[in-house]
């Protein structure tokens, strides 16, 4: 930001750099106060926030037989990628078989990018170091802690953002025509992703979801701790899998209003191994309202 | 220190250097990559054709997440152009993408300088006389090319 004063509001000044200022003031209030990525919590440390509500409880109740330990994130709009990616590597220390997958993925999507027309100058940039930190964590080379520490760190952590960002992006508009029934109003595709996708610090949504977990192959379980009537938080597996689900998602994910985490499942923690399908979960994929 | 923004900043550099953008130039200030001087030229068959207009780039540590701070040095007359020299245009603000350059930034400003959006006003003196007036308009911003050759 620029570090002469705002000019004193009056008709014909410049509104715009005022509402960034006050935008840039609320940011760093977060940034103050929360990290990028947090370290492991247990999951009832989320009782303490909900002590007052009867619903939340419940479901946290309900939650803990599930779930062991839980990772929160900045709520700085850009939580969901955030969370997916932080959560993503970490599998990627010790799992060679999601790494070989993900490494045969990326050229095919970067090409689909370009063919889009994405900035090719700039796309590589991102691309490159996104692909490098893959080979990082998956060879070996980055450890947990080394990981960590990246997605703490402000600009690395943001560049691995938005190459999620591009790549949900691109699988938006691969199948505008799909996506357009979602839009609200007379929005293009196109301009949904020029304005909610691709600019940092925007919100995900539902559609956000679906495209990355479509453009990357990976699975993904959201739970929904809102205050809807039952007593169970709801879950939505993406991709929908229905009742047929065979396998648990690699990725498990805590919503709260406007807020995603990252939650770790009982029976797979961060240092297991491969994902075990004894679906001791049940599958309804309810979606919450 | 070697941040995520500087080194994307020298790579815009480079960019800009071994691939020049028609009509616009920019380079890093002597001992503040954070800060860049940059000049567009007036477009083609425009009112503001022939004019050098002058502008600084601000950016953060956050670049290129946030967009810079960019401002005309030069005294402008435009309808997206504030008193103050600041732009306001989409790209800049809501529709930042962290795929856009410098060279993109500088080109999208030059567009802007042939396609003004008289409903989007900063100014709202020249957005009346662009729609209303573009005799008047076009004398105006011609008076700011003349002035543009003047500032140092």
């Amino acid at each position: 930001m620029s570090s002469e004063s705002p000019p004193p509001a009056a008709s014909g000044d410049n509104q715009d750099e005022l509402i960034l200022a006050q935008k840039e003031a609320i940011a760093q209030d977060i940034a103050s106060n929360a990290s990028l990525v947090g370290n492991l919590e247990p999951v009832y440390s989320l009782e303490r926030e909900f002590s007052h509500d009867a619903v939340f409880m419940t479901k946290i109740g309900n939650l803990k037989g599930r779930y062991a330990e839980l990772r929160r994130t900045r709520p700085d709009g850009n939580c969901f990628f955030r969370a997916v990616a932080y959560r993503y590597f970490e599998l990627l220390l010790h799992r060679p078989d999601e790494y070989e997958r993900i490494k045969a993925l990326l050229p095919r999507a970067k090409a689909q990018m370009i063919e889009l027309g994405m900035p090719t100058f700039t796309l590589e940039d991102f691309y490159d170091n996104f692909m490098d930190h893959v080979d990082r964590v998956g060879q070996a080379h980055m450890d947990a802690q080394q990981l960590f520490e990246t997605f703490n760190e402000p600009g690395q952590s943001d560049y691995l953002v938005v190459f999620l960002r591009l790549l949900t992006s691109m699988q938006l508009q691969r199948n505008a025509e799909f996506y357009q029934n979602f839009m609200e109003g007379d929005k293009t595709v196109a301009e949904f992703c020029a304005t909610e996708v691709e600019p940092m610090y925007n919100e995900s949504d539902h559609i956000h979801i679906t495209a990355l977990t479509e453009a990357t192959g990976i699975s993904l379980r959201v739970i929904y701790l809102d205050r809807g009537s039952q007593t169970e938080a709801s879950l939505h597996d993406f991709p929908d899998q229905g009742e047929s689900a065979a396998t648990t998602p690699l990725v498990h994910l805590l919503y709260r209003p406007g807020h995603y985490d990252v939650i770790y499942p009982v029976k797979s923690t961060s240092e297991s191994g491969p994902a075990t399908s004894n679906a001791t979960v049940t599958t309804t994929a309810e979606l919450s309202s | 220190m070697s941040t995520a923004a500087r080194r994307r900043l020298m790579r815009d550099f480079k960019r800009l250097q071994e691939d020049p953008p028609a009509g616009v130039s920019g380079a890093p200030g002597e001992n503040n990559i954070m800060v860049w001087n940059a000049v567009i030229f007036g477009p083609h068959d425009t009112p503001f054709e022939d004019g050098t207009f002058k502008l600084t780039m601000e950016f953060s540590e956050e670049y290129p997440n946030k967009p810079p701070v960019v401002k005309f040095l030069s005294k402008m007359f435009h309808p997206n152009i504030y008193a103050d020299g600041g732009i306001c245009l989409d790209i800049l603000q809501n529709r930042w993408s962290p795929t856009y350059d410098v060279s993109a930034i500088l080109t999208s400003i030059q567009s802007l300088l042939s396609d003004p959006n008289p409903n989007s006003p900063a100014n709202s003196m020249a957005a009346q006389l662009f729609k209303e007036n573009r005799r008047e308009y076009e004398k105006r911003v011609k008076a700011c090319v003349e002035q543009s050759w003047c500032d140092d």
